[in-house]
């Protein structure tokens, strides 16, 4: 989320195509618009399917991640609900979209409202008491509705799992190239959003209360109404990637949203560096992608079934020991060497 | 009177076992500020570790979990060791996340050394029965609530009455003052690791009998020890444990006489309905911070 920096400070007389390039929204475009190509060009350059359908859930398990880097990454908070709010989002928007027949778009709306209304009650509870307690709480929501998803039959089908086809967009029925797209939509939608939530005043508050909590209560900062908004959002964006997740698969298992979907995207904000919006995505390739791309076809020990855990667990000690800044600083630590100068712009007016 | 009597029993069966994993969360919080969230995986890798010597080496069971202590002591040094000695700068949140990596490194790694089948752990003693007052109580319960009631009355005394639970307090008030002071800190954290490894790997021993030991068997005792924590305070070393007997004792009698699949459910909602009103919990005192 300091990929901007360089835009609003850099000088007026340099080109329009550096403008561009160091322009937030304008990469998140082309990111998106390389991710929108993926699908017709990976089949030319024989792309398989299972690569294309792992690539699209590190799209979705972004869009989880970048809300929890949100929380993580300005108020401190962990919520290891993730999950559980994941699920609520894809169950509801299978019973919306399948059972009622309203269609994609209420589904969607329905996994993202539904779950934050949740959040938001959980929120007002917890964060009155101490910061630490809302990853119990969250902890324990996320074991109830993991029970719920179990024993609530007429709604997801119990342990038998709640099946669901491509949705029509448009008038156009979805296939899973398209439904790639659509995430890749939703992916680069939920950057800018988040993007631009960060650098608004409501950004200038996050980043007082992280700084100091004590001083920016000083300075008349509402701590628990924008503790309440981070977790808020993380919890929406949960209900969307859950809801992303139902319609790019096309079925939900209550064994799905358990504790370590929560740890794993955790894991993906951690490794990819707290604040950095691409770093994000990175580290959700990096946490969901790597094991089920690499890991599992290494000769010997690609068989041990726990193994992406260990990676993951691993890396996140790793990353909290060595590098604090995830992948972002591991990549400002390849690219000094190449960057002697200062920042030009720095002391210049805004 | 039996229908009181009775789950009363049962569930000070299990609140001994909260009350034992949630001492090795207070423990570890008190002495090294960190939240402990892989207190339970790390009681199920000791515990499997106990199940796996009984089950494919046919040690007899308390031979098994000497061996289990040994692994459970030798988990704490490690982690305080190679990990959590090495965070002095790392925020607080860092160090809970680095638990929860804890979490997964023991889930992964325990399929891989102890096998993926689920095995079983008997009870220590097998059978028998006491009858009181109309109600049934058998040996191995008795056995369960004494270790867990003895074990946290024992840790009481030491923490009051010897040097080093002098120590120990004191590194829980301030880590730098008691450092100052002459207090061995790295010492006392390390130990606290390690005793929070042993009790946890004792609360897994005992509500294996009742389960089977898979990589999961512990998550319910996780989170009631987590919430018994919340419950009780984290001021306080006694909170957690009264916090563990209440839980458990409330999560029988919602089962029993609300509803039999939400009453544990439904109890973790009253908690928190009742943390609205005392945010400190039972015996917490007024949280301060300075600028």
């Amino acid at each position: 989320m300091t990929t901007a920096t360089p835009a609003r400070t850099a000088a007026p007389t340099k080109g329009l195509a550096s403008r561009l390039l160091h322009n937030a929204h304008a990469q998140f475009l082309v990111f998106g618009l390389l991710l929108c190509l993926l699908p017709s060009l990976g089949s030319a350059l024989g792309l398989k399917a299972s690569t294309l359908q792992t690539l699209g859930f590190v799209l979705i398990y972004s869009i989880a991640a970048l809300g929890l880097n949100l929380l993580l990454g300005y108020s401190g908070l962990v919520s290891l609900g993730t999950s559980g709010f994941m699920g609520l989002g894809a169950y509801l928007a299978a019973y919306l979209q399948d059972d009622l027949g309203l269609g994609f778009w209420c589904g969607v709306l329905a996994a993202v409202v539904i779950p934050t209304v949740v959040g938001l009650l959980v929120g007002v509870v917890s964060l009155r008491i101490r910061g630490i307690y809302l990853a119990i709480v969250t902890l324990c929501v996320s074991e109830i509705l993991l029970k719920t998803f179990e024993q609530l039959e007429w709604f997801t089908k119990g342990t038998a799992g709640k099946q669901s086809h491509y949705p029509s967009l448009f008038g156009f029925q979805t296939g899973r190239a398209s439904m790639f797209v659509v995430c890749a939509v939703a992916l680069v939608l939920v950057m800018m959003l988040t993007h631009n939530t960060v650098h608004g005043q409501l950004g200038r508050a996050l980043h007082a209360m992280r700084s100091s909590e004590v001083a920016a209560r000083a300075m008349g900062v509402n701590i628990l109404k924008y503790k309440l908004f981070a977790f808020a959002l993380a919890t929406a964006y949960a209900g969307l990637a859950g809801a992303l997740y139902l319609f790019f698969l096309k079925s939900s298992y209550p064994s799905t949203w358990n504790l370590f979907l929560s740890l794993n995207v955790i894991a993906m904000v951690v490794v990819g560096g707290l604040r950095s919006i691409f770093g994000t995505v990175a580290g959700a390739f990096i946490i969901f992608a790597v094991p089920e791309l690499v890991l599992k076809k290494l000769p010997v020990i690609g068989d041990v079934s726990g193994l992406p855990y260990i990676f993951s667990g691993i890396l996140i000690i790793l990353v909290i020991m060595f590098f604090p800044q995830g992948m972002k600083g591991v990549a400002d630590l390849v690219r000094r060497p190449f960057q002697r100068r200062p920042a030009s712009g720095k002391g210049a007016p805004a | 009177m039996d229908q009181v009597l009775q789950p009363l029993l049962r569930s000070l069966e299990t609140g001994s076992v909260y009350a034992l994993a949630a001492l090795g969360i207070i423990i570890v919080w008190r002495t090294s500020l960190v939240m402990h969230f892989a207190q339970g995986s790390m009681g199920m890798f000791s515990g499997t570790a106990v199940a796996y010597v009984l089950n494919h080496w046919g040690l007899p069971l308390w031979q098994a979990v000497l061996v289990g202590v040994v692994v459970a002591i030798a988990l704490g040094f490690l982690v305080d060791f190679a990990v959590i000695r090495r965070l002095k700068r790392a925020t607080a949140v860092g160090k809970e996340i680095i638990t929860l990596g804890l979490i997964m490194v023991f889930l992964g790694a325990a399929p891989i050394i102890f096998g993926t089948d689920p095995m079983l752990l008997p009870k220590f003693i097998p059978s028998g029965d006491v009858s009181l007052g109309g109600a049934n109580l058998s040996y191995n319960g008795i056995l369960n609530i004494s270790v867990g009631v003895l074990i946290a009355l024992g840790l009481f005394f030491v923490l009051q009455k010897t040097k080093i639970g002098l120590a120990i307090r004191a590194t829980a008030s301030s880590d730098q003052t008691a450092r100052l002071m002459g207090i061995p800190t790295r010492r006392v954290t390390l130990m606290s690791w390690a005793l929070a490894g042993v009790l946890g790997m004792l609360a897994a021993v005992m509500i294996a009998p009742t389960v089977t030991v898979t990589p999961t068997f512990m998550n319910t005792v996780q989170v009631a020890a987590l919430f018994a924590c919340v419950l009780g305070g984290f001021q306080t070393f006694y909170g957690p444990v009264i916090g563990a007997y209440l839980i458990a004792v409330a999560a029988n009698f919602l089962k029993l006489y609300v509803s039999s699949v939400w009453g544990e459910q439904l109890m973790y909602l009253l908690i928190l309905v009742f943390l609205l009103f005392r945010p400190n919990g039972l015996i917490g005192k007024t949280y301060l911070q300075k600028v």
